[in-house]
């Protein structure tokens, strides 16, 4: 397409983070580097409570992320 | 391990340095998913074994909800037991009749029996107490978790009596446990919280036991994650209205925070039941004297929960 020609090069693109919420809801968040633990803090979600998937990894609420990386929250429900 | 960008590091596991899935702060350490699954099935079976849960020749009734800790507890006996030709699992299934819940995890369940070659057997409420929960719950709903809890237990007793069990196993995890202790407390009620739930029935019940016992409710859903299983099941419509709720995220905020407290918990529920143990005034086990069955007290709470029905 004649559109896409305009479009400025890929890595003067500015980075966002998405972060897709339990509820499916996605939030574009600051790209600079910080602990998922940091993130789920300002959300207000216990790590303990959820697991974290980047990119289709599962990954400790330690984990650095950054940049473009798109960080899915799954809370884990209650019942057996 | 390929290397990554500095500033998107995973932790390392701390037993073989692969990329960790989940950091275990009760124990000190980050695991990865082959370590985990080693780590829990080997403190599960530390259990089992330990408290004499499962012993050559049992019949063990797997309560099979269809949801995580249900499905964890099953998937994991039979990966522990599946080559003893003298330890046989039952799956029991009961369906409550929960409109817009229920369906979702019995088909979850149904999966899981067939994947791992299980002998199923389904309890519903409609056919043992003539309703479904939704029924049984119009202009009650408060009460939502009491009555379902001990109907559900009926009727998994009744399932693994129809499956000859000598066993029946419940998934509850260490989060259920503290909650229970702590809910306990709250409520003030000193015969629950110090009673011996490993206890002895004499024979009149079928001994329940509950191997995840000591494994946290994140660890089982990370486990189910890493083996592929883990299915993002809706949450029991009525636990909104439960003290549980409240108790669940107080105490894993508490954990998260001070790591151990849960465990710390069970280990204080064992002191009081050792120290108050026949110190209680519990009534002693007797028979309801409208069902026959076991019950402490006059009449059992399911012809209690009948009788409130009918007003
Ligand atoms: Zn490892
Ligand atoms: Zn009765």
């Amino acid at each position: 397409m004649t559109l896409s020609i305009k479009k400025p090069p890929r890595k003067v693109v500015l980075r966002r983070m998405n972060l897709i919420l339990p509820d499916r809801s996605i939030r574009v968040i600051d790209p600079a580097p910080a602990t998922v633990e940091a993130i789920l803090q300002k959300e207000g979600i216990n790590p303990l409570e959820v697991m974290v998937v980047r990119d289709g990894l599962l990954i400790p609420e330690d984990t650095l992320v950054s940049g473009d990386d798109e960080i899915r929250i799954i809370r884990i429900s209650h019942g057996g | 391990m390929s290397p990554e960008p500095l500033c998107t590091k995973i932790p390392a596991c701390s037993l073989c340095g692969e990329p960790a899935v989940i950091h275990q702060r009760h124990a000190g350490h980050f695991l990865c998913g082959t370590h985990l699954i080693a780590d829990l099935e080997h403190r599960v079976s530390e259990t089992v074994a330990s408290r004499q849960q499962i012993v050559p020749g049992d019949c063990v009734a797997v309560a099979l909800s269809g949801g995580k800790d249900s499905t964890a507890l099953l998937f994991l006996l039979h990966r522990l037991f599946k080559s003893h030709s003298d330890i046989r699992l039952v799956a029991v299934t009961v369906d409550e009749g929960i409109d817009g819940y229920r369906e979702a995890t019995v088909r979850s369940a149904e999966d899981l029996v067939r994947r791992l070659g299980v002998t199923h057997i389904t309890v519903s409420f409609g056919e043992l107490f003539g309703d479904s929960l939704d029924t049984i719950l119009k202009g009650r709903k408060t009460q939502a978790c009491s009555i379902c809890g001990i109907l559900r237990k009926k009727a998994l007793v009744v399932g693994a009596e129809r499956a000859g069990a000598t066993k029946l196993a419940t998934g509850h995890n260490l989060d259920d446990e503290a909650q229970s202790v702590l809910m306990n407390v709250l409520r003030g009620d000193l015969v629950r919280l110090v009673r011996n739930s490993g206890a002895d029935s004499g024979g009149r019940f079928i001994p329940r036991i509950k191997p995840l016992m000591y494994v946290q409710e994140k660890e089982i859903a990370t486990y189910l994650m890493v083996q592929g299983i883990w299915e993002d099941l809706p949450e029991c419509p009525y636990a909104i209205h439960a003290l549980r709720r409240e108790v669940r995220s107080m105490l894993s905020g508490i954990e998260y925070r001070h790591p151990g407290t849960m465990l710390r918990l069970m280990e204080n529920k064992k002191i009081l039941e050792t120290g108050f143990s026949g110190k209680t005034g519990e009534e002693p086990v007797g028979y309801c004297r409208e069902c026959g069955n076991p019950c402490s007290g006059e009449t059992c709470q399911i012809c209690q929960i009948r009788h409130s029905l009918l007003r």
